[in-house]
């Protein structure tokens, strides 16, 4: 396969109004030489680098903040990963993840558009014992 | 610059690091070659004998062979690696690269190559995100 192409995830954070269909129908009026699938979680793009970072820069200003995309290894529709060829998805329980987490970044991007400090987040530590034992007591007693 | 990120294929960090204008060392496009070639029929699940031996840079021939073949990809990466951003306390099944040894291997090699570093840990509420988000822009543009 030529290495000049790319496939890119783009991701809609749960928050977003915008649809996969519409960001999929955008695309095609954008009348860039991409291929566009729709997906549960936004759309897939495959073609020349180029075409897709122009596509990609146009998606974005959708909805700056709630739109994100991520590169992908297998070209788009390969028999070992498309579910239409039964392929398997190792992935994307950690996909499912940080798609969850979309929506606690996009509060971090406004944070750092609107200039604002961050508040000052506690260090998670370990729970300390007297607590887990009286937790336990609590279940076990 | 280019920016090795942990885990190498999270979609926040190769997110955040090219919209803050920079390039993500990520797995996806270390993995992109070898999908596309002809002579691996199933990756990351097999490897070909040159990554076995291209492992062996990284990680010695007593270490399970799954960390080697791992490190086979990550190896390169962080060869490029110029600062790195590793996130942590990931929930405990996280998919194919869950390997905690790997990534612990992987992360000591980056501290070992000396350099700059920021350590978060995934968000868990609106604060930390927000606390996440603007430590990894000042650390994107301190960079030269």
């Amino acid at each position: 396969m030529d290495s000049d192409i790319e496939t890119r995830l783009i991701f809609i954070a749960p928050t977003s109004d915008l649809t996969p269909d519409r960001i999929a129908r955008f695309i095609h009026n954008l009348g860039n030489p991409v291929t566009v699938k729709e997906t549960c979680y936004g759309v897939v793009i495959e073609g020349h680098k180029a075409d897709v970072k122009r596509t990609l820069d146009e998606v974005r200003k959708l909805d700056p903040n709630r739109i994100f995309s991520k590169e992908r290894a297998f070209p788009m529709g390969d028999i070992r990963r498309c579910r239409a060829h039964h392929g398997s998805r190792p992935g994307f329980a950690q996909l499912e993840k940080e798609w969850k987490d979309l929506c606690l970044i996009e509060k971090g991007l406004i944070c750092v558009e609107k200039g604002e400090d961050p508040p000052q987040v506690r260090k998670r530590g370990k729970m300390p014992v007297n607590e887990l034992k009286i937790l336990v007591d609590e279940v076990s007693p | 610059m280019k920016i090795f990120i942990m885990p190498p294929n999270s979609l926040i960090l190769s997110d955040l690091v090219e919209r803050f204008g920079h390039e993500p060392l990520t797995l996806m496009r270390a993995l992109r070659e070898r999908v596309t070639s002809n002579e691996i029929e199933a990756p990351p699940l097999n490897v070909t004998v040159d990554d076995v031996k291209l492992g062996l840079k990284y990680a010695g021939i007593e270490i399970p062979s799954g960390i080697r073949g791992r490190m086979a990809i990550y190896g390169p990466l962080i060869d490029q690696a110029q600062a790195a951003i590793f996130i942590q306390d990931a929930p405990y099944s996280f998919g194919c690269v869950g390997c905690q040894r790997t990534n612990e291997l992987a992360k000591l090699l980056v501290r070992k190559k000396k350099v700059p570093i920021l350590t978060l840990d995934y968000p868990a509420n609106e604060d930390e995100a927000k606390y996440m988000v603007v430590q990894v822009k000042k650390f994107l543009e301190g960079l030269k």
